[in-house]
């Protein structure tokens, strides 16, 4: 890292920026950056919408943000709705509210609780969620996953029904990991060591290599045992 | 021509590694994203990788992993660079079995080698000592296509290329082509063999791994 003092850029209230290379990037109220953004630490709160890419490494989000372009973290923090234009990468990310990635997304840690899209390939070492709301992705390949529902309340289940949006499920196509413990699943395909299902899961097709574990209250077509 | 290719299931078979590992190397770039490659079957959508390449990457993988940290793994294999400053000896190259004794007494001297050889010459070398120890051609052969390797490699201007091995009537010759490239022949032509640089490129790695891990 060079050794000079690089600048930081702050903006509060309405206003803009251009983007650069900076020690820190505070954004407070609405801002808008235009260009890219290659900073030490970032941090947003309010509304935040950067049309270029943004890469960070601590970055933290409060309020909604888009960025059009990739993202890249060492830390991310969120709370609040995030939405990226293509891949989403960074080492450990914790999550209380929204994320929609259109490209793939690679992490090492993805922790928290709320709702999630990814639009191509959900790769990471350790996923732990919990879901209020959908959770979607096309492909997930983990070495770890977990997803939970949390307790939802009367209204929640009421709202549900009326709007598909808020049930809070994961839907993928396929998901392929080392272990694999999941409620209210939709998917196609699994393929892991150990798989264990839990209620509310409809899966086509398992393929498994150690264990199995499938809840009554689960929908499983074929299972499969491989390897050996 | 088809690519040889292997899907994802029967390459963690084959390895005995798993998805997690496999994911866990294509985050730190250790497996390219182009080798991913979708195609559809009866089933699905399957992944599938194409197989020499991801073999010996893996083999690669496992074999450098003790001494080295994921990270700094991923530096080395993407970075030819590193692979480009080697320079290695006749007695090494006998030790590891890179190429065979007789493909380096025959050939070896030629390249006017006196402090060891470099990595474009150690490719050609063992590009001719594949075909070589395949039995698909003889000695004679064997010189001509070490010198269209020689005196042609370095005039493409990328550094992959293709090299097909045909024979019609018994009359053998070789076409080096930049990849990626499709042919077509008559139908007296026997495509006796066919080389792709990058997989030799991949496997010279996986050998010459230890210089860089000292």
């Amino acid at each position: 890292m060079d050794k000079r003092q690089l600048p930081d850029l702050i903006i509060n209230g309405v206003s803009g920026g251009a983007g650069g290379t900076y020690n820190s990037v505070q954004i407070d109220g609405v801002g808008k950056v235009t260009g890219p953004i290659v900073t030490r630490i970032f941090k947003g709160n309010g509304h935040m919408n950067l049309k270029n890419d943004l890469s960070a490494e601590e970055a933290e989000c409060n309020g909604t943000m888009k960025v059009l372009g990739h993202l890249r973290f060492n830390s991310l923090k969120v709370d609040g709705m995030i939405t990226v234009g293509e891949s989403f990468r960074g080492e450990s990310c914790t999550l209380h509210g929204m994320l929609n990635i259109k490209g793939d997304c690679e992490l090492e840690d993805f922790a928290g609780e709320g709702s999630f899209s990814v639009g191509g390939l959900l790769s990471a070492g350790h996923v732990d969620f919990k879901l209020q709301g959908q959770g979607k992705a096309h492909e997930i390949g983990v070495e770890s996953l977990v997803i939970r529902q949390t307790n939802s309340g009367v209204w929640s289940k009421m709202l549900s029904g009326i709007i598909p949006k808020l049930r809070s499920e994961l839907r993928a196509r396929t998901i392929e990991g080392d272990f694999i413990d999941l409620e209210y699943t939709i998917a196609d395909v699994i393929r892991g060591n150990i798989v264990i299902v839990g209620p509310g899961c409809t899966i086509e097709r398992i393929e498994y290599r150690d264990q199995i574990t499938v809840h009554p209250e689960a929908k499983v077509g074929k299972v499969e045992k491989i390897g050996e | 021509m088809e690519e040889d290719l292997i899907s994802k299931k029967q390459l963690l078979e084959l390895t005995g590694i798993s998805y997690g590992q496999l994911y866990r190397w294509k985050r730190k770039q250790l497996i390219p994203e182009e080798w991913f490659i979708r195609k559809s079957t009866f089933t699905g959508q399957e992944t599938f990788f194409p197989k020499d390449m991801i073999l010996s990457r893996i083999d690669n993988i496992v074999n450098m992993k003790d001494g080295l940290s994921l990270d700094e793994m991923a530096d080395k294999l993407s970075d030819k660079a590193s692979f480009d400053r080697v320079s290695v000896s006749a007695a090494e190259i006998i030790e590891r079995n890179i190429v065979s004794s007789v493909t380096l007494g025959k050939f070896g001297e030629r390249l006017g080698v006196k402090n060891g050889y470099s990595f474009d010459q150690l490719t050609y070398l063992l590009a001719v000592d594949r075909l070589l120890s395949a039995g698909e051609m003889n000695m004679e052969e064997a010189e001509l296509l070490f010198r269209t390797l020689m005196n042609k490699a370095s005039n493409l201007e990328s550094e992959s290329w293709e090299l097909f091995f045909i024979r019609k009537m018994g009359v053998s010759s070789f076409i080096l082509a930049q990849a990626p490239a499709e042919l077509w022949f008559d139908e007296g032509v026997k495509l006796v063999s066919k080389i792709l640089s990058a997989d030799v490129i991949e496997q010279l790695k996986g050998k010459l791994a230890f210089k860089l891990v000292e």
